[in-house]
């Protein structure tokens, strides 16, 4: 062949990879004999097209032909054939019972186990999904005296950035909300980062529209720029096509917008805008300056070892050069998203919690085991078949692996409505548990991940081998002669082992356990949900008040400076003058935490016996809120004993509360408050330190959320409250709601002229959190719901298992002891007595469990009321419940066995020993 | 009848190297077969077919010469095996049986 005359080189590639070995060279040389044929007679150009016709037709025949090949050979090595499968799904038509039951409690479990390890996973081993995202990693600084991380700083970022090899493209970034004012709009807050433009870098995500930050927007006096994530130009710029160019105002700042991001890219963590951060224009000093979250990339060859090793080399030197600085700080990279959990990382910690997931496994098995009990009964119906089958010659093994066929074609199918249900499930988790304050990362969204499909399906196998494997092996374990007598003379009835016993048994305990806890869940929602504020809490608006801290370092509360306090307070203070003079408007207060929402705690002393003697007291756990004076006739709560707040209780010095009914019914029994003290201890890694100073009670309010009747303080509305006043030395006094009663009209009506007034005071004064105060509870209502919802679908699913295997094996048990039964009918037993013969097994073991749960209930009980005051009244209430809920549920039980009772009462001895003849 | 029934294309295959004589290649064969059918085949299915014929033991392979114009690659000759010959001849005569007194019917149904 001539080089001009040569079959194009591409297909002979692929006929080289699809043809077996046997045969490549000799069908390669006769397809090359034909191109030269065709050459001659076609030209160059038909006869190349007539090659790659043959190549493709020769690449789908020997394809086909090796999956045949690997399909008669595969399949029939591990004694599992086609048909094996074909019989499954017949089996699954016939007995449809089982089907439903069977599939949805392994469709349960298989949830179970898949969503266990998907949330470990997201929790231990997070991974961007970003291209190269396991490239990207963090940079920050563990401080080994206080086993926790700390941030970098300014001088940091930049020392790194030049002296570093290992990681390229290192950047910082910082966490802000800003007001985005756009046109004429009213501002809203926007979770942004100011960031480097590495960032974009390090994601190589382009963008929509645009351009994204570069390197230039970082310099000291470049143009303020800013880049729209996708969901916020769809929201506040309408999808403007146009958007590159319009300046909006960010705060104070005005900036242009230069790009837009696709959707779903929300790096570094949720955020929807982009500002550069000006790693110069901070404190330059070691150590100096504000905490930054510092990120790169591993450079092109580099691993995670070789980085940590260049980092920790470099760290000695800068500890070495600036040792009050970097004393106790060991520089560390790790991947990007694991700098965000606060799980130690250590083995011990990461391998306890991976072992979360044998849980998962465990109870898997534990339905799969009942599972296998009805199995089993389906089996036994097919006994004297499989008996015979083994007579005339089939191994064991193989029946067994019928039998596993089955039940994996039952598991494979329960399978996928558990994963369809656990990836449903997780989104709507996620969603219902983020808010626009706190989402999730961005990391964290989504769905199911291969892997936990990958881990799924090994539990899919593990429960077909429980479910099928396991009553196979039993039913093929009697020997073949004493079988077919047993088959022939229809005798015997099922001898279940300790290990079917025990699960029966753990099963129905389960049931009774459970379903009483999701009793007592669901009546703590309904207590929750039933919470009634005792002000019109459906006239009040709620509003989270923080303002921008331009020009200082630190964004945590916690270390909030005087001066920007005292502007922040002046700010707030402008702002309830000028909602208050709205005619809508009836009041107006502030106050660190409302009624109806979550509040900090703090344990007191009391003193017990007076002013003048030294305390001892009892140590009792309260809730602590910060009020403005006028906030009792705000909220329209009277008082009720002493006084409520005058302008002379507030300022540092204060030292006088106000505290609720609830207070003084459940602290001081009804005593009286008034001039009593309270001092809070507070605790140091469980030690209790040095009490705090006293506090004088000076009045007494009525509840604002009177107590619901909910069995738990968790979550619970109606708290025992101390109240102090704003700015006294006990409070912190950043960041405060603003409460708005109205006089009429939806509360929200208001918000668009209470966003007017704070954009006209200061454009840094960010208006969130916005919310009615009834609102305050449905969520934590609607997840205790969830939660209920959740356990008493696996209890009521658990105690559909355990009376179908109850009725199995009873029927079963009843169809093969018929004979029996008709005999000693006959020879003048009472059917009574016939009956307790055939049952009592299954009854005991119903008692067993029925035991065994209330035992369980018992001890949760006792455990939750130990440290309560817990009258004789209550502890026999809950014993006298306790035993009737145990018997309720052994009459439950006891139905699953009507049926085949009254096939007892029905045999006729004359008409079966007739028909034996 | 012990034998494995053969399949139409597996018949045609057999016969065409009985015409061509032993020691004949996949080319030939393919051509034999449009030859004497009068529609065209695919050649990857004679190669199949072939395949499956030798590791059912009615066909037998050796390693022939190799030509330039082959690219260097020599050829896959074949021969019928005995068995090969006789699992034809079953077939002929399990489709003989079938025609079995059909000639009139058809000569009445042109």
């Amino acid at each position: 062949m001539t080089q001009t005359s040569m079959p194009p080189s591409v297909a002979r590639s692929l006929l080289g990879h699809a043809l077996p070995a046997d045969v490549r060279e000799s069908v390669r040389g006769d397809l090359d004999e034909v191109f030269q044929r065709d050459c001659r007679k076609y030209g160059l150009p038909g006869a190349r097209r007539r090659y790659w016709r043959q190549t493709m037709s020769f690449t789908l025949h020997f394809v086909v032909e090796r999956w045949r090949d690997r399909r008669r050979g595969g399949l029939m090595r591990i004694g599992l054939s086609w048909l094996d499968f074909k019989l499954g799904f017949r089996m699954l038509a016939r007995y449809p019972m089982l089907t439903v039951v069977g599939g949805l409690a392994m469709a349960v479990a298989i949830a179970v186990g898949a969503g266990t390890f998907e949330v470990i996973t997201r929790v231990t081993d997070p991974s961007l999904p970003l291209p190269g995202g396991d490239r990207i990693v963090a940079l920050n600084y563990w401080h080994r005296a206080e086993s926790g991380a700390r941030p970098a700083s300014p001088y940091d970022v930049l020392n790194w950035r030049e002296r570093l090899r290992t990681v390229e493209d290192i950047g910082a970034f910082r966490l802000v909300q800003r007001n985005l004012i756009v046109g004429e709009q009213v501002g809203e807050p926007v979770d942004a980062a100011e960031i480097s433009a590495a960032a974009f870098r390090v994601t190589r995500v382009p963008p929509l529209m645009g351009r994204v930050l570069v390197d230039e927007d970082e310099a000291p006096q470049s143009p303020a720029v800013v880049v729209v994530g996708n969901r916020l130009w769809k929201i506040r710029f309408g999808a403007d096509p146009a958007v590159i160019g319009r300046v909006v105002r960010l705060g104070a700042t005005q900036a242009t917008v230069v790009g837009v991001m696709p959707e779903g890219f929300a790096f570094p963590v949720r955020q929807n805008l982009w500002t550069p951060l000006r790693v110069q224009e901070l404190p330059q000093e070691p150590g100096r300056g504000p905490g930054l979250r510092v990120f790169g990339r591993l450079a092109p060859g580099i691993e995670l070892p070789a980085a940590r090793a260049e980092l920790t080399a470099f760290g000695s030197q800068i500890a070495a050069q600036f040792p009050k600085q970097y004393e106790n700080l060991q520089p560390r990279v790790l991947p990007y998203a694991e700098s965000f959990l606060a799980i130690p990382q250590g083995f011990l910690v990461r391998a306890g919690i991976h072992s979360i997931n044998a849980f998962g496994a465990v109870f898997l098995v534990v339905v799969c085991g009942n599972v296998a009990l009805l199995m089993f009964a389906r089996a036994a119906t097919r006994e004297r078949e499989i008996v015979v089958r083994r007579a005339l010659g089939a191994a064991r093994s193989r029946i067994v692996m019928q039998l596993f066929a089955e039940a994996l074609v039952l598991a494979a199918i329960a399978a996928v409505l558990g994963l369809a249900a656990t990836d449903f499930a997780l989104k709507w988790t996620l969603a219902a548990l983020s808010t626009e304050a706190e989402g999730w990362p961005f990391w964290l969204e989504g769905g199911l991940s291969a892997t936990t499909v990958t881990y799924s399906a090994w539990l899919t196998f593990l429960a077909a081998v429980v479910a099928g494997v396991v009553p196979a092996l039993k039913i093929t374990r009697t020997n073949m002669e004493a079988g077919l007598r047993q088959a022939s003379a229809g005798a015997g009835g099922i001898r279940m082992g300790g290990i079917w016993t025990g699960v029966i048994v753990a099963q129905i305990a389960g049931t009774i356990f459970f379903t009483a806890v999701a009793y007592v869940v669901q009546r703590q929602a309904a207590g929750i949900a039933s919470a009634k504020a005792a002000f019109p809490a459906e006239e009040y608006l709620a509003v989270r008040l923080e303002m921008d801290r331009d020009g200082l370092m630190e964004e945590k509360a916690g270390t909030v400076d005087e001066s920007f306090l005292r502007r922040y307070e002046a700010t707030a203070r402008e702002l309830e003058q000028r909602v208050a003079a709205d005619a809508r408007v009836a009041g107006v207060t502030l106050a660190d935490v409302l009624p109806m929402m979550p509040s900090g705690g703090a344990v007191i002393e009391l003193d017990d016996a007076g002013l003048r003697d030294s305390v001892t007291g009892r140590q009792l756990f309260v809730s602590t809120t910060a009020v403005d004076p006028d906030f009792f006739e705000v909220f329209q709560t009277p008082v009720l004993a002493g006084r409520g707040f005058a302008s002379l209780d507030t300022g540092a010095g204060a030292n006088t509360v106000v505290v609720n009914q609830l207070f003084v019914n459940q602290i001081l029994t009804g005593r009286n408050a008034v001039g009593r003290r309270i001092r809070y201890l507070s605790k140091d890694s469980g030690a209790i330190k040095a009490p705090g100073p006293w506090f004088e009670i000076i009045g007494v309010v009525r509840d604002l959320v009177p107590n619901p009747e909910a069995p738990m303080s968790l979550d619970n509305p109606g708290k025992i409250v101390v109240y102090h006043t704003l700015g006294s030395n006990r409070t912190q006094s950043y960041p405060l709601y603003l409460a708005t009663h109205l006089r009429s009209g939806a509360p929200a009506s208001v918000l668009p002229a209470l966003r007017r007034i704070a954009a006209d005071i200061s454009p840094g004064l960010r208006l969130s959190d916005v919310q009615r105060l009834d609102q305050g509870t449905s969520s934590d209502a609607r997840a205790w719901n969830g939660f209920a919802n959740f356990i008493l679908l696996v209890s009521a699913i658990a105690l559909v298992l355990s009376l179908a295997g109850i009725y199995a094996i009873t029927s079963l048990t009843v169809s093969r002891r018929t004979r029996e039964i008709a005999v000693r009918v006959a020879l003048g037993a009472q059917v009574s007595h016939v009956v307790s013969i055939v049952f009592r097994g299954p009854m005991f073991q119903v008692a067993m469990g029925v035991a065994a749960g209330c035992l369980m209930m018992g001890a949760l009980v006792e455990v939750s009321i130990r440290d309560s005051d817990v009258g004789v009244d209550t502890m026999t209430r809950h014993a006298a419940l306790l035993l009737g809920y145990g018997t309720i549920m052994m009459g439950v039980c006891a139905v699953a066995c009507v049926g085949p009772l009254l096939r007892v009462f029905r045999v006729e001895p004359t008409d079966v020993l007739r028909d034996d003849g | 009848m012990s034998r494995e029934a053969l399949g139409e294309f597996e018949q045609m295959v057999l016969l065409a190297i009985l015409h061509l004589g032993d020691g004949v290649y996949g080319v030939p064969i393919v051509d034999e077969i449009q030859r004497r059918t009068g529609r065209t085949v695919a050649p990857a299915a004679v190669y199949v077919t072939l395949r499956r014929l030798e590791q059912k033991g009615l066909l037998t392979s050796w390693m022939g010469d190799s030509t330039p114009e082959r690219g260097g690659k020599s050829r896959r000759c074949v021969k019928v095996t005995v068995a090969g010959l006789e699992s034809l001849r079953d077939s002929r005569k399990v489709l003989d049986s079938m025609w079995k007194g059909l000639d009139p019917k058809l000569r009445g149904a042109q």
